[in-house]
């Protein structure tokens, strides 16, 4: 005879487990295992008293999935029947699906239907025997086997549906299949499974079980919230919401409810009462399935107040357990759809699968023609943006000058998704300078250009997407790569550099060093100053007093060595005011400070015209800020033997010490101490960066511009000769 | 070089010229309608702030149930006022 043993996960489950287990002992069941997952009640002492095999495990390592697999490999039975605490075999069940599993050789799981119990509300009643008659009616998909109220076989094609509440297994099928390892539908997910790997099922009507989950209202809707949840997480399922159709729905549902219990001559008086019940019921029910299907919308403590499991997000998602050996650590998997599309590395995969667009023929003498049509390509901005500044002082004043100029935004991973054109070019004006031109987001609208202009390296493969250009220049502010770690970033920055496009660099330094590194072909232009905010302000200068750019947020500027500099001299020199700028946040330091948030340059220029000292530090290309310093008279310390010299050259006005604390701290020591020092140093920082304008710099990258446009002449008239 | 092999090269030289003169009447034609283009997408974004601030796309509003009914009832709300403001106008005259 074929051996079969039940496997009932339990948790509170005091009420029917007694009643369950004497009606198993009357059916024969040779091997029952109830699985507790942390009862509190009396489950245990009836379990030790039926005298079947008992398993305990942690609340937290129950999942649907996991745990009856755990029953399955803890049970030898050749079937496997799995049970709720809450389901009572009728007689007759365990003969009955011996006989379903008899019905063909395949049969690898049967299932039976739920009866309602003597006090089920009449709309569970109602529902579970008008669903399960359902099964009842359909006849097999493919040999048309059904008979009245006989077992159906369902095979591939067929209603996946089954059911753990009273379902029976071959442990054959179990095996091959298993449940999948998450916390909900896990049975749902094996019918599928199931029938996909060419197995059948039987839905046996003899094998009942009295069933019925006694719940409020309100429990109710929780417990719909965790099966559809669990439904979308095992199959996707989204449960469709409109309110016409809902309301509609509702409406013909208490009236079937309503036709229900008049046939079971219940008075008037109840009838009325269930009648409230049963609108709040399907009412809810829709709404909460509807959320629940939706549910990783939520945040994840309302989703542990909307699960009657008391699930958060992340343990709906199907966190691993821990503890036991028995259960697999492997969390379950999550289904993720497609947010994004368009991504940088997509346009990057493009670039390198199809190369670069082909460049526009070019004609003669474009590269000396008075109007240009220059069209620049820049990642996404923010107020303060210090790359962008540098951008938009430059454009716009090659605007001023008669080009035609457009401004297209590459965003490839949204951060601008919620602004639209209109208010980006008004952010450009606000944030930057004035431009008068149109300003795209994307590149649906691209009219070609002369010179297409990539200004970061988040721009350049879009840019060498682009058709209809003369020529392609990259105006490039920093050594990109060293902005990472070593990382995707890193490869794909430096990987722009690689493209033929001729580079305007924003210092000697960096052109030296796309030149060197890179093989490309690069200029370089010198930062501007605007004269008219930095300038010496009519204030005296505070004796002994240090200003420092401390963006702690942008690793390249060194904040770490920076404060240990600070705290070396605040130790030699306690009279020394350190003054701290460029974060809102406030630094934790080993010496008194004063904080200053970020400001405007207007503030700035006052902040420097009455320090002693300045410091702003550049591991990479060297910035505007040391300018602004000295056009304001201040004598500031930066690194030495990175970028400033190629700029100011080894005893220009900036006083320079190499990346160590101590010898910074000497430095901005000299400039305290030595007073003709810091006033041979203030009087030729002035003098210096005079010649340094934005108009200067406009000149440098519109010949930059002019030499891309230039190069491509020569080459076409090589290829002609 | 015989005479013909000279004249036949001037008249290239001299068609060459023409082209070239061609060509750069053409680009400065394209720089032009550029200009012209983005000056017009320009004002646009000028006027249209606001409601790309606010997130409006009044193509998009108006393809909506009841839009339409909603402009037509605004509409006909809108000549009652002016033929209530035209009676008064013309009974203060009077």
């Amino acid at each position: 005879m074929t051996s079969v043993a039940t496997v009932i996960p339990v948790k509170d489950g005091e009420r029917y487990l007694e009643e369950l287990l004497a009606a198993l002992a009357r059916e024969g069941v040779q091997e029952v295992l109830v699985i507790d997952s942390g009862s509190h009640d009396r489950s245990l002492e009836i379990a030790r008293a039926a005298g079947v095999e008992l398993l305990e495990i942690a609340p937290e390592q129950f999942s649907h999935g996991r745990t009856r697999n755990l029953g399955a490999e803890r049970t030898s039975g050749e079937l496997i029947c799995f049970l709720t605490q809450d389901a009572t075999p009728c007689p007759g069940w365990l003969a009955a699906y011996l006989d379903a599993f008899a019905l063909e050789q395949h049969v690898g799981a049967a299932y039976g239907p739920h009866l309602p119990r003597a006090d089920t509300s009449p709309m569970i009643a109602r529902e579970l025997t008008e669903f399960f008659a359902g099964f009842e009616a359909q006849p097999s998909g493919q040999n048309g086997n059904a008979r009245a109220h006989g077992p159906v076989v369902q095979r591939a094609g067929d209603v996946s549906f089954l059911s753990n509440v009273n379902a029976c297994y071959a442990r054959a099928c179990w095996e091959e299949i298993r449940f999948r390892d998450v916390r909900y539908s896990e049975d749902q997910a094996f019918g599928a499974d199931m029938l996909a790997a060419g197995w059948t099922k039987v839905y046996q009507p003899a094998a009942a079980v009295l069933h019925a989950h006694d719940y409020s209202t309100a429990e109710f809707m929780r417990r719909y919230f965790d099966e559809y949840r669990g439904l979308r997480q095992t199959s996707g399922h989204v449960e469709p919401f409109a309110i016409s159709a809902t309301a509609r729905h509702v409406l013909s549902e208490v009236a079937a409810d309503r036709r229900w219990m008049s046939e079971r001559d219940m008075d008037a008086a109840t009838r009325m009462r269930w009648t409230t019940r049963s609108l709040a019921h399907h009412a809810g029910r829709r709404v909460f399935s509807a959320i629940g299907s939706r549910s990783e919308r939520l945040p994840n403590a309302l989703h542990r107040r909307l699960s009657l499991e008391g699930r958060g997000a992340e343990a709906a998602n199907g966190q691993p357990a821990q503890g036991a050996g028995e259960v697999s650590p492997v969390p379950a998997t999550a289904q993720i759809e497609q947010k994004l599309s368009g991504e940088v590395y997509d346009v990057v995969a493009e670039v390198w699968r199809d190369g670069p667009a082909p460049l526009s023929d070019p004609v003669p003498g474009m590269a000396e023609r008075e109007r240009l049509r220059l069209a620049m390509v820049i990642p996404p901005f923010s107020r303060g943006s210090g790359g962008h500044n540098t951008l938009f002082q430059i454009f716009s004043r090659l605007e001023r000058r008669g080009h035609t100029c457009s401004v297209w935004l590459a965003d490839y991973n949204g951060y601008a998704r919620d602004v639209w054109p209109a208010v980006l070019r008004e952010e450009i004006n606000e944030y930057f300078a004035p431009f008068k031109g149109p300003v795209y987001k994307g590149f649906a609208d691209w009219q070609g250009a002369d010179v297409a202009i990539a200004t970061g390296w988040q721009t350049v493969h879009a840019m060498l997407q682009l058709e209809r250009c003369r020529a392609r220049a990259y105006v490039v502010n920093d050594h990109e790569p060293e902005f990472y770690p070593a990382s995707v970033e890193q490869s794909l920055a430096a990987d722009t550099y690689r493209y033929d496009l001729h580079c305007i660099a924003a210092s000697p330094w960096l052109r030296d060093q796309l030149i060197e590194r890179y093989g490309a072909s690069a200029e370089a232009f010198q930062l501007g100053v605007d004269h008219n905010t930095y300038q010496p302000r009519p204030v005296a200068r505070r004796p002994a007093t240090v200003v420092y750019y401390a963006r702690y947020v942008t690793p390249r500027r060194a904040v770490p060595i920076g404060l240990m500099a600070l705290a070396e001299l605040k130790r030699r020199r306690p009279d020394v005011r350190i003054v701290l700028f460029g974060a809102n946040e406030v630094l934790h330091a080993s010496f008194p400070y004063e904080h200053v948030t970020v400001l405007s340059p207007e503030q700035l220029s006052w902040l420097y015209s009455e320090a002693t000292v300045g410091l702003c530090l550049s591991l990479t290309n060297f910035s505007l800020m040391p300018k602004e310093m000295l056009a304001c008279g201040l004598p500031c310390v930066e690194l030495a033997g990175i970028s400033a010299e190629s700029i100011f050259g080894t005893d220009g006005p900036l006083e320079l010490a190499s990346l160590d604390p101590n010898r910074l701290a000497d430095a901005m020591e000299r400039l305290l101490v030595d007073r003709e020092r810091w006033e041979r140093r203030s009087r030729e920082g002035i003098e210096f960066v005079a010649s340094h304008t934005w108009e200067h710099a406009t000149d440098e990258v519109e010949a930059g511009l002019r030499h891309a446009l230039r190069e491509r002449e020569a080459l076409a008239d090589t290829a002609i000769r | 070089m015989s005479t013909a092999e000279t004249s036949s090269e001037r008249e290239l030289q001299a068609e060459n010229e023409i082209l070239r003169a061609r060509v750069a009447a053409l680009e400065s034609e394209l720089v032009e309608v550029q200009a012209r283009t983005n000056a017009v997408v320009a004002q646009w974004q000028e006027r249209a702030y606001w409601l790309d601030r606010w997130h409006l796309d009044l193509n998009a509003l108006m393809r909506k149930p009841g839009a339409a009914e909603l402009r037509g009832a605004l509409r006909a709300i809108r000549s009652v006022v002016r033929a209530y403001k035209r009676a008064r106008r013309s009974l203060s005259r009077s």
